[in-house]
C-alpha cells in the first residue's frame, strides 16, 4: 500500500535518532551536548567529513548524565550494572532483557551494546546527561527540556553506589573503543529514559482434549459460562490476574497477564484447574499472540503536524477518535499517540518489537512538541 | 489419414483435413475432392455441452453495472445534489465508489453497509477539495450510526490507498458561522443579539486560531469549540446586553444545536483568556473573572501573539509528574503450581449440589406462569 514516504527520514540504524528538530530550544551550555549538536556530529561521522568537536567525543551517545564528573570510568561501569546500583540509572527499567539470559550474561550483553554504541561517552572532559523522567512539566513551549531537568531526579546518595560498583569481568573498559558504530544487540533506550510498560498479554495455549464445558462450569467457582452468549467458559484466577476463555476443543485464550511469564504462568494454573476437574490436560503450543505497552512521552504532540509529514503511515481523525494511529511498518506495530504525550503500543508478538517502535517513534514525536 | 475414407471421385484413400475459412474439411489430396464439410454447429447441439456456472463465477459482474452498484451511484448524486456541492465533485464521488465496488468486499457488504459508503465517498471528495463537510453532518443526513460510519470510512481509506486531508477549520468556521441566524431580527432573535455576519465571523476566526495555538482543537471534535468560540465573539461584540446570555440561550437563538463538549471548551477558552489578561498590564489592576474578561476580549484578540508568547512561556498544560516506578516481577513462568491453590477455585461436591439445586429452582420459577 503506501510506498515509502517522501520526506523519510535518514535511512540510519533503529537506534540512530533520525529526525533533527528544526529549532534548538536547548540553551548551549559548555559543559553539556545539545541533541541538535549529538544530531550533527552522527551525522558527519556518516558523512566522513571531519568532525567539527572532538574525536574523543561519541557521536551515537546522546545523554548520560555522571553527577561525578571526576569518575567517569566507574560511571560508565555502574551504568552496565542492570539492578545492583541506585545509581543515576535506577530508575532505567531493564527487566525487558530476556529472562532466559543469567545476570552475567545479561551484563555481558548490556557491555557488548554499550561497547558498540557508547565508545566515547565517558572521557574526562564530558558530561552528558540522561534525560530521565524528572518532576518539571515539559509542556509545550517549554525551553526546559528533560535534559537540563535530569539533574533533580539524581538521588544525592548515589555517588557513593556509584564508587562502589563492583568490577565486571568482562568488561573491557575501553571508552575510546572505535567509532565505527554497531547495532547493539539488546535494545537499551538511549535516545530517553522511558520504557514502555507492558499493560496486557495475549496468548494461546492448546488443552489438547475435548472439554465438557458444563461440567467445568458447574465443578468451579471462577467460571461463567452463558452458551447463548459466547460458546466458551470464562474463567478468572486471582494470581496473575487473568481471564481465559476455554473452548470445547480444547484451545485456551489467556488474557490480562502484565508480562510472558506472568502469562505462561497463569495459563498453566488453568490447565491445571482443568486438569482438576478430570480432563486430561495438556499444555501445547503456548504461544504469545499480542503484546499491549504504554508510556508517556511527558510532552504535548502536534497532532495535525504529525498526520501532515507521514500521512502514509498515520490516520488522525479528531472527529472520530483523539488519538492519531500510527502504523509502523517495521517493526509491525501500531502505536496509539495522545497529544497529551501518551503513547500505547500494540501489536507486538515479542517485548523488543514494543522497544523498537517506541525507539524509532520517540525522535518523530520530539520533532512535534511545541516549539 | 484418417482411417476408412475413400474419395467419391477417384477412389483414393488419401484423405487430409483442411480448413477453409476456419470450417473444417475433408479433402482428397489426388483430386482436390471435398468429401465432407464441417458441419455448422448449431445451438441445439452445443447446447448438450454446457453446464450452469453462477452469476459470481461468471464474467456477468465485470460486464454490467448491477442494479446494487445503480442504486449506490444514483444515491451518491442524490446526496451532493441535497449538499448542494459543486457539480464537479458529484463525478468524484461516483469515481469513488465505483472504484470501490470493484473490490469484492464492498460488492458483498451488508445494504446498511454500501449505505455509509455513498456518504464515505462524497465525504472523501469534499476533504480533498477542502470543503468543510463533517462527519456528524453525514450521519445524520443518512440515518447512519458514527460507529458503523467510522468503520466503513477507514476500511474505504485503506482499500483505495487515499490521502485524506484533514478538515480545514477555517472553512469550517466560516460555514458553520454562516449557519446562524443571528444577522437579523426575527421572532426569537431579540433586536440586540443581531450581529454582523463580517465582524461575528472575523472574530470567531481570531479566537478559534487562538483555541488552536493553546491546544483546545488537537485531539479534540473541532465543532464545539467554534460553537464556543462564536459565543464568545458575539458575546463580546455587545457585551453590556448579551452577558446575561448563556451558552445554551445562544445556541437557541441561533437554531444551532448545542454540542455537549461546547461548555468545556468555553471554560477552557475562557482560562486561555483570563491568562492572557494576566499579561496586560490595565487589566492586571481589574482583577478579570470569567464573566468580566468577556468585554475585553477584543483588546486581548487585538495583542494575542505577544499574549499568548508570554502567558505560555513557561509551557502549558502542566501535568502532575508521578513517575510510575516500573514494578519488576520476579516470574520465571515455571513456578511450581501448589495443589491448594488451583483447589480454592474449586466447588466442593456439597457445593455443587447446592447450585445444582439453586439452578433448578431458579429456572422451575422462571418457566411457573405468572398466576392470573
Amino acid at each position: 500500500m503506501p510506498s515509502a514516504p517522501s520526506r523519510a527520514p535518514r535511512p540510519l540504524a533503529y537506534w540512530v535518532i533520525p529526525q533533527l528538530p528544526t529549532a534548538d530550544p536547548l540553551p548551549m551550555d559548555e559543559e553539556t551536548e545539545t541533541y541538535l549538536e549529538l544530531y550533527l556530529d552522527q551525522c558527519a561521522v556518516q558523512d566522513d567529513f571531519v568532525p567539527p568537536r572532538s574525536p574523543l567525543f561519541s557521536p551515537v551517545v546522546p545523554y548520560v548524565y555522571t553527577p561525578n564528573p571526576s569518575n567517569p570510568e566507574t560511571t560508565f561501569n555502574s551504568h552496565l550494572e542492570s539492578k545492583e546500583t541506585s545509581g543515576n540509572f535506577s530508575s532505567v527499567d531493564l527487566s525487558f532483557l530476556p529472562d532466559e539470559l543469567t545476570q552475567e550474561n545479561k551484563d555481558q550483553a548490556v557491555i557488548r551494546s554499550k561497547h558498540e554504541t557508547e565508545e566515547n561517552s565517558e572521557t574526562q572532559s564530558q558530561q552528558s546527561r540522561l534525560p530521565l523522567p524528572s518532576g518539571q512539566d515539559v509542556g509545550p513551549g517549554s525551553d526546559s527540556s528533560s535534559l537540563s531537568n535530569s539533574r533533580s531526579h539524581l538521588h544525592p546518595g548515589d555517588a557513593n553506589s556509584i564508587q562502589s560498583a563492583p568490577a565486571k569481568p568482562n568488561c573491557n573498559s575501553s571508552p575510546l573503543a572505535s567509532i565505527t558504530p554497531m547495532t547493539p544487540m539488546t535494545p537499551v533506550s538511549e535516545c530517553c529514559g522511558i520504557v514502555p510498560q507492558l499493560q496486557n498479554i495475549v496468548s494461546t495455549v492448546n488443552l489438547a482434549c475435548k472439554l465438557d464445558l458444563k461440567k467445568i462450569a458447574l465443578h468451579a467457582k471462577n467460571a461463567e459460562y452463558n452458551p447463548k452468549r459466547f460458546a466458551a467458559v470464562i474463567m478468572r484466577i486471582r494470581e496473575p490476574r487473568t481471564t481465559a476463555l476455554i473452548f470445547s476443543s480444547g484451545k485456551m485464550v489467556c488474557t490480562g497477564a502484565k508480562s510472558e511469564e506472568q502469562s505462561r504462568l497463569a495459563a498453566r494454573k488453568y490447565a491445571r484447574v482443568v486438569q482438576k476437574l478430570g480432563f486430561p490436560a495438556r499444555f501445547l503450543d503456548f504461544k504469545i499472540q499480542n503484546m499491549v505497552g504504554s508510556c508517556d512521552v511527558r510532552f504535548s504532540i502536534r497532532l495535525e503536524g504529525l498526520v501532515l509529514t507521514h500521512q502514509q503511515f498515520s490516520s488522525y481523525e479528531p472527529e472520530l477518535f483523539p488519538g492519531l494511529i500510527y502504523r509502523m511498518v517495521k517493526p509491525r506495530i501500531v502505536l496509539l499517540i495522545f497529544v497529551s504525550g501518551k503513547v500505547v503500543l500494540t501489536g507486538a508478538k515479542e517485548r523488543s518489537e514494543i522497544y523498537e517502535a517506541f525507539e524509532n517513534i520517540y525522535p518523530i514525536l520530539k520533532g512535534f512538541r511545541k516549539a | 489419414m484418417p482411417g476408412g475414407g475413400r474419395c467419391p471421385d477417384c477412389g483414393s484413400t488419401e484423405l487430409v483435413e483442411d480448413s477453409h475459412y476456419s470450417q473444417s474439411q475433408l479433402v482428397c489430396s489426388d483430386c482436390g475432392c471435398v468429401v465432407t464439410e464441417g458441419v455448422l454447429t448449431t445451438t441445439f447441439s452445443d447446447e448438450g455441452n454446457l453446464r450452469e456456472v453462477t452469476y459470481s463465477r461468471s464474467t456477468g459482474e465485470n460486464e454490467q453495472v448491477s442494479r446494487s452498484e445503480q442504486r449506490g451511484l444514483r444515491r451518491v448524486r442524490d446526496l451532493c445534489r441535497v449538499l448542494q456541492l459543486p457539480p464537479t465533485f458529484e463525478d468524484t464521488a461516483v469515481a469513488y465508489y465505483q472504484k470501490a465496488y470493484r473490490h469484492s468486499g464492498i460488492r458483498a457488504a451488508r445494504l446498511q453497509k454500501k449505505e455509509v459508503l455513498v456518504g464515505c465517498c462524497v465525504l472523501i471528495t469534499c476533504r480533498q477539495r477542502n470543503w468543510p463537510l463533517t462527519m456528524g453532518t453525514i450521519c445524520t443526513l443518512l440515518y447512519a450510526d458514527l460507529d458503523v460510519f467510522s468503520g466503513t470510512y477507514m476500511q474505504l481509506v485503506k482499500l483505495l490507498g487515499l490521502d485524506v486531508p484533514s478538515l480545514c477549520l477555517a472553512e469550517l468556521v466560516k460555514t458553520y458561522c454562516s449557519s446562524f441566524k443571528l444577522f437579523q431580527a426575527s421572532p426569537s432573535v431579540p433586536a440586540k443579539y443581531v450581529e454582523d455576519k463580517e465582524k461575528m465571523l472575523s472574530r470567531t476566526l481570531q479566537l478559534v486560531e487562538l483555541a488552536d495555538e493553546t491546544w483546545l482543537v488537537t485531539g479534540r471534535h473541532p465543532l464545539p469549540v467554534i460553537t464556543a468560540a462564536a459565543f464568545l465573539a458575539w458575546q463580546s461584540l455587545q457585551p453590556s446586553y448579551r452577558l446575561s446570555c448563556s451558552l445554551a440561550r445562544f445556541c437557541k437563538s441561533a437554531n444551532v444545536d448545542l454540542p455537549h463538549p461546547a461548555s468545556s471548551r468555553l471554560q477552557e477558552l475562557l482560562a486561555v483568556l483570563l491568562r492572557m489578561a494576566k499579561q496586560l498590564a490595565w487589566l492586571q489592576v481589574l482583577k478579570l473573572d470569567k464573566r468580566s474578561v468577556v468585554k475585553h476580549i477584543g483588546d486581548l484578540l487585538q495583542h494575542r501573539h505577544t499574549l499568548v508568547r508570554a502567558a505560555f512561556q513557561d509551557g502549558m498544560g502542566k501535568r502532575p509528574r508521578i513517575c510510575p516506578t516500573p514494578t519488576v516481577s520476579t516470574v520465571t513462568g515455571d513456578e511450581n503450581i501448589s495443589d491448594s491453590e488451583i483447589e480454592q477455585y474449586l466447588r466442593t461436591p456439597q457445593e455443587i449440589r447446592d447450585f445444582q439445586r439453586a439452578q433448578a429452582a431458579g429456572q422451575a420459577a422462571t418457566s411457573v406462569p405468572n398466576p392470573p
